[in-house]
């Protein structure tokens, strides 16, 4: 593989709150590839928007960078003041928020929601920006633009404005963009259509995209490498392939067999307890409490991480040449026999 | 949005209505009456003046007569004790502009500089200029104006001899203003410590909104953000704290006047209850009503066109 257009190393963020630091995220590392989806998926709290924020600069007053570096274009942008990103921000990285109902501006046209970056950054005049967005807004879906183009937001219902936030993000013409969830708020038929707009949208525009989720149902059909975060860490990553069908951490274990199956329609089970206070993280492998086959060494001390294939990694003792033999819950490696046949896939 | 306007204008007109009703009771209920106690007057004569302005009917009555007077013949009634025989609205007349004007001009200058610093504030928000701005907005909404008043005629006038001490009554045009300027900074205190407040905590937390994320990621600059998306949609909700500004710099005149010696409603409102008078009480009453229903309605219909929610009578 060529070299990532973005690469985040030993990222870590913290937030200063009332009760002391939050380690909001922890020495991860992520690479994007040019013309690839990757999904980080983990449950709430996990760190994922965080990490999106910090990439991007925009992390709230009391959160900074403790370490690590931010490589795009040859530069590490961890060290880039307010004034470097504004040639970055929307420009070449964008980004796709969580909550379509609040990233607009309630009392501003949603035409001038467009072009109004369009028009501050210089390249375009009035005339050409209008044009440039109503083109967008039929790009992305939406009937007759010219009118739209004229309303407010709560004129629009939950799935157009998460459209038009779309738009938004691809006005000009970005090379990453970066989805935050950005369908969490919707009902499931307009889900799979926003799925299939950023899909799309990815073919035309030559995209690189990062899609945060904490589903790992809703990215099946799209991602080419996953990252699974539990508690600001990457505990596994691989290809989609690799975290679907040879899953290797307990957590990714878990997470899978959350997912309601398809012909079924059930959970297999969902994951006990509650994610570890960010304020003081565990000593030792943060998922050791909530994990049925932790070791006694997942209490003392972190798992580095092991290689299962050049593409294929995970962070957990199972791996370890000395632990003990563990499998996956049968219920979850009989659902994933299933997927392989039903997809054609033979080890 | 002219239905909006229709609605609010009746509903405008209900309340002064009930305001006035209650307002007429309320006067003539009062003890003591227009002409008791005066020793020149024999019993007779009490009678035949009681009768000539209706004070023997019920109080219904009475309220039909005046009613009556005031939409025919545009009567407001006449004064019968501060100043005999003198209709109510030419009195009025001569008081009304003064007051206005000191008024007007606390509102207009408070405005801005209440938005500036409440601004500054909350773009430098836990630095020394936010900690500075919220102490001087501490002390101009807890001391009462017309301390501020007195400190100022004190110091600015009699001192410094910087502004005249009283009120120049033959002053015009700039020369006015410079001789009313000390009372209408004593009234603008209150009210630009009250607009930075407000506006401080609106910006402040509109900074935080997703929407403002929203403008910084699509490639906003900082200032641009704050300017577009933060300030405007942060002026939205300073509507509300209008008509309570202006009432209470309306409050606070009525004090300064006096301090000043302006010849406005101020005295004139604690001299007609205190003799009382009737008409004038009743008439000051009805005026500042009207003051105040207007800026309710100015300040409502503004809110219909600044926000498109209202005036497209979408859900708020
Ligand atoms: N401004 C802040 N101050 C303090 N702590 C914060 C702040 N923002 C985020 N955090 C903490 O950082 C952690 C990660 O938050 P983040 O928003 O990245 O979660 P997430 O993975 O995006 O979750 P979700 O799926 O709910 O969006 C959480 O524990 C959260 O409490
Ligand atoms: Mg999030």
């Amino acid at each position: 593989m060529d070299k990532p257009i973005l690469e985040v190393k030993n990222l870590s963020v913290s937030f200063n709150a009332f009760s002391g630091t939050v380690r909001a995220v922890r020495n991860i590392d992520l690479e994007l590839y040019k013309g690839e989806t990757l999904v980080i998926v983990g449950e709430s709290g996990s760190g994922k928007s965080v990490t999106t924020k910090a990439i991007l600069g925009i992390l709230p007053k009391n959160g900074r960078i403790d370490s690590g570096e931010i490589i795009y274009q040859g530069e590490d942008m961890a060290k880039y003041k307010e004034k470097d990103f504004y040639n970055i921000r929307g420009k070449r990285i964008s980004l796709v928020f969580q909550d379509p109902l609040s990233a607009l501006n309630p009392i501003m046209k949603i035409g001038k929601q467009i072009t109004e970056a369009l028009i501050l950054s210089g390249k375009y005049d009035k005339k050409s920006a209008k044009k440039r967005a109503i083109e967008l807004m039929e790009a992305v879906g939406i009937p007759k633009p010219e009118l739209r183009y004229e309303q407010y937001p709560f004129q629009f219902s939950g799935g157009m404005r998460q459209r038009i936030v779309i738009a938004i993000a691809l006005a000009s013409d970005p090379e990453i963009l970066i989805c935050d969830e950005p369908t969490t708020a919707l009902d499931v038929t307009i889900q799979s259509k926003i799925l299939e707009l950023i899909n799309e949208m990815k073919a035309k525009n030559d995209l690189s995209i990062i899609f945060i989720t904490h589903d790992l149902g809703v990215v099946a059909n799209m991602a080419d490498r996953i990252c699974v975060m539990y508690a600001g860490k990457i505990v596994e990553f691989g290809t989609a392939e690799d975290i679907f069908y040879r899953p290797a951490h307990p957590y990714t274990w878990a997470l899978l067999s959350s997912i309601p199956d398809l012909d079924t329609k059930e959970k297999l089970f969902s994951i006990p307890g509650a994610p570890p206070n960010m304020l003081a993280p565990p000593k030792g492998d943060a998922f050791a409490q909530r994990n049925k086959y932790a070791l006694a060494i997942d209490f003392e001390e972190e798992p580095p991480f092991f290689k299962l294939s050049d593409t294929h990694y995970a962070a957990t003792w199972l791996l370890h040449p000395d632990a003990p033999k563990v499998e996956m819950p049968e219920i979850l490696a009989h659902r994933i026999e299933r997927m392989k046949e039903a997809n054609g896939i033979v080890d | 949005m002219l239905k909006y306007v229709f609605e609010r204008v009746l509903a405008m007109l209900v309340t002064l209505a009930i305001i006035v009703t209650m307002g007429f009771m309320v006067i003539r209920l009062m003890p003591g009456s227009m002409f008791e106690g005066n020793p020149d007057m024999s019993p007779e004569q009490l009678a035949a003046l009681e009768a000539k302005y209706h004070l023997d009917k019920p109080l219904l009555v009475q309220y039909g007569y005046f009613l009556r007077d005031a939409f025919t013949k545009g009567d407001w009634g006449t004064s019968l004790k501060l100043y005999p025989n003198v209709p109510v609205w030419e009195i009025l007349q001569t008081r009304i502009p003064i007051s206005m004007y000191i008024n007007v001009y606390s509102l207009l200058i408070s405005l801005p500089i209440g938005v500036i610093l409440g601004i500054v504030a909350a773009i430098k928000k836990n630095t020394w200029v936010d900690y500075t701005v919220s102490f001087l907005v501490v002390i101009c909404i807890s001391v009462p104006s017309f301390v501020f008043a007195t400190l100022m005629q004190y110091f600015f006038a009699f001192k410094m001899e910087a502004f005249p001490i009283i009120y120049e009554p033959t002053a015009v045009g700039m020369a006015k203003l410079y001789s009313l300027a000390l009372p209408i900074m004593a009234l603008a205190l209150s009210p630009i410590a009250r607009v930075a407040r407000y506006l401080r905590a609106e910006l402040a937390e509109t900074i935080n909104s997703d929407f403002m994320l929203l403008a910084k990621t699509k490639g906003l600059t900082e200032r641009q953000a704050t300017i577009n998306h933060g300030i405007r949609n942060s002026l939205l909700p300073l509507m509300n704290i209008i008509v309570p500004m202006f009432t209470n710099i309306l409050g606070g005149s009525l004090v300064i006047e006096t301090i000043f010696a302006i010849p406005g409603m101020g005295g004139m409102m604690v001299n007609s209850i205190n003799a009382p008078d009737y008409e004038v009480t009743l008439a000051i009453l009805i005026f500042y009503s009207i003051i105040s229903l207007s800026t309710i309605l100015l300040v409502d219909i503004s809110y219909g066109i600044i926000d498109p929610r209202i005036r497209m009578g979408g859900k708020k």
